[in-house]
């Protein structure tokens, strides 16, 4: 099973999100920001992977700009987004390498077949 | 006039300049044809009659008294002396008159040969050229967006006013360079060169090619380039009309609606993301009958906010491009449900219509309905096709479904059912909404086809303006 770290400054959305992943067997940790989520990111704390929203509060492109920082710090990080915007050629420009992004509203099964397939990689 | 001379005289006849021959008293000794057509006058008139005196008078001219009488006496020749007069038999003229005296052997005062060219359309057209660049230059003076007027080699021959004061900079700092070469080379940009260096040459324009940069004492601004071919009739030479337009304010409004669609979109797609959510905690605790209700819940909200990403992607102003909108439904669908092995295929034959904005979403959940059901219950084997059509037909349009797969006969039982009357009447649902009917459907060999139609909720293209 996998430790995913799950960045959503929604904490309801969060929260949700943490029940479903933690309903397949997934051990999640919680983060609302980027801030938060760095520090996790560099304790020593085991990660396998990272769904991070991309429109956060403390940026339009936060969560993009988040899994760069994260993929420097872990290099075997997956990484998974979502967003609630269109997403654009441009945007996905922007995404590090692998990395898929999950559109809102996500539905249980559409979540489960996106984590299961980054675990994958 | 001597013999020998008569073979000159026959040259002199073939000459289309006006030639005359005067004698040191500067009476007419003899003159060419060239000259009787263009003065309109003959042999008889003019030969042995003093040039002042010739028609009327006319040639009683100050300008050409001094040059016979002052400058030809000290000097062998006089090229291109002009003069300007109203010549009563044929008006308002400009002669341009080469002198050069003939001097035979011993005789010190010998003959004037005058040959006379009429310039005056030449003249006309420098005089009509000068004012054309001038009217030109008041014009580029006159408009409020910076301009500049260029020369074949890119080079510029004038800046507008409004070009020097928002650029700051003076007509001398611009004039003969390239307009890559001034302020900090902003304008120096590869594809607008190669877009300049084709405006002369093949005659095409540059329409809106943007350039945003920090500009001395301007700020950040984006301009709009536009550049055309100008030509004066009559006129070889071709320049080009370089404009500058600044839409940096309404560059600004376009990044500030898209900030916020972009932020509407984001809270929307977070709330429907909360009841989704809630939907999917609720389920843990339901019994197991009901899960797969709350499961294809949380996909038609799914659906819902997808469409709305997808008109706003079709959207041309206040309607949404039919066609567009069913090929981003079909790519969606292939995306989500199919994935890219899939052997499953949906293709889109959609005439050039419009659909109203308020009906596109359960126009759309009404694609997607029968879409998914085609592909749920059509192909057991994992390969066909789906077709997504659309076509006007009088005042109603038919949207038809249909696929190849194992049509009413296939053995999923709830593929038994009529091809409309599966997923949960939904179809129904949205046909009513939308006020349209169901075609009732034919037992095929092969595939099924589901036939819907609505009445006008398209707009024939073009048949209203669609600019927001």
């Amino acid at each position: 099973m996998a430790v995913i770290l799950v960045v959503e400054d929604d904490a309801l959305i969060r929260m949700v999100a943490e029940m479903m992943i933690q309903d397949w067997g997934h051990e999640t940790l919680s983060a609302g920001d980027e801030a938060e989520a760095l520090a996790i990111l560099r304790s020593p704390q085991r990660i396998d992977a990272m769904f991070t929203d991309i429109y956060l509060k403390s940026s339009v492109l936060g969560g993009c700009d988040l899994a760069h920082q994260a993929i420097a710090l872990r290099p075997q990080l997956r990484v998974l987004y979502t967003m609630g915007n269109f997403l654009t050629d441009k945007m996905k420009a922007l995404f590090v390498v692998g990395a898929q992004c999950l559109g809102k509203p996500y539905s249980q099964q559409q979540l489960q077949d996106s984590v299961v397939e980054m675990l994958a990689t | 006039m001597p013999d020998s001379e008569i073979s000159a005289g026959d040259i002199v006849e073939t000459v289309p300049s006006a030639l005359i021959i005067l004698d040191q008293n500067l009476i007419i000794k003899s003159a060419n044809r060239a000259f009787y057509q263009t003065f309109r006058t003959s042999p008889q008139e003019t030969e042995g009659s003093l040039i002042y005196n010739l028609g009327n008078r006319q040639w009683d001219i100050p300008a050409l008294r001094n040059l016979l009488e002052s400058v030809i006496p000290h000097r062998a020749s006089v090229e291109g002396f002009e003069v300007e007069h109203d010549f009563p038999t044929i008006g308002r003229r400009t002669m341009l008159v080469n002198a050069r005296k003939i001097l035979r052997g011993g005789d010190h005062d010998g003959y004037i040969l005058l040959a006379i060219e009429d310039v005056s359309e030449e003249r006309a057209a420098r005089a009509e050229s000068k004012r054309y660049w001038q009217l030109t230059q008041s014009i580029v003076d006159t408009i409020r967006d910076p301009l500049v007027v260029l020369e074949n080699d890119m080079t510029i021959v004038t800046a507008s006013k409004a070009f020097l004061t928002i650029f700051g900079i003076t007509q001398a700092e611009t004039k003969g360079r390239r307009v890559s070469e001034l302020l900090q080379h902003q304008w120096d940009v590869p594809a607008l060169r190669h877009l300049m260096e084709k405006v002369l040459p093949e005659n095409k324009p540059i329409e809106s090619f943007e350039i945003e940069d920090v500009f001395p004492g301007l700020g950040r601004r984006v301009f709009n380039l536009n550049a055309r071919k100008i030509s004066q009739p009559g006129n070889h030479a071709h320049r080009m009309l370089l404009v500058f337009e600044d839409v940096t304010d309404r560059k600004q409004r376009e990044r500030d609606a898209i900030t916020l669609t972009n932020e509407i979109s984001h809270r929307i797609k977070n709330n429907l993301q909360i009841i989704v959510g809630l939907i999917a905690y609720e389920s843990r605790w339901t019994a197991a009958p009901c899960v797969q209700g709350y499961q294809a819940m949380q996909t038609r909200i799914g659906a819902i906010a997808q469409l709305y990403d997808l008109i706003s992607q079709s959207s041309r102003g206040r309607t949404v491009a039919v066609d567009a909108y069913l090929k981003e439904i079909a790519k969606t669908m292939s995306a989500s449900l199919l994935g890219n092995a899939s052997g499953i295929k949906i293709e889109v034959k959609a005439e050039p219509l419009e659909i109203d904005p308020e009906r596109a979403v359960p126009f759309g959940l009404l694609v997607n309905e029968l879409a998914t059901n085609a592909i749920k219950h059509a192909f057991p084997g994992g390969t066909g096709n789906v077709v997504l059509s659309v076509e006007q037909s009088g005042d109603e349009i038919e949207l038809c479904v249909s696929d190849n797969g194992v049509g009413i006969q296939g053995k999923d039982p709830d593929s038994k059912k009529a091809p409309e009357k599966r997923g949960c009447d939904y179809v129904a649902i949205f046909v009513r909404q939308l006020g349209g009917t169901i075609v009732p459907s034919v037992v095929e060999e092969a595939g099924t086809t589901v036939r819907v139609r609505l009445p006008l909720l398209l707009i024939p293209s073009g048949a209203e303006p669609l600019a927001a």
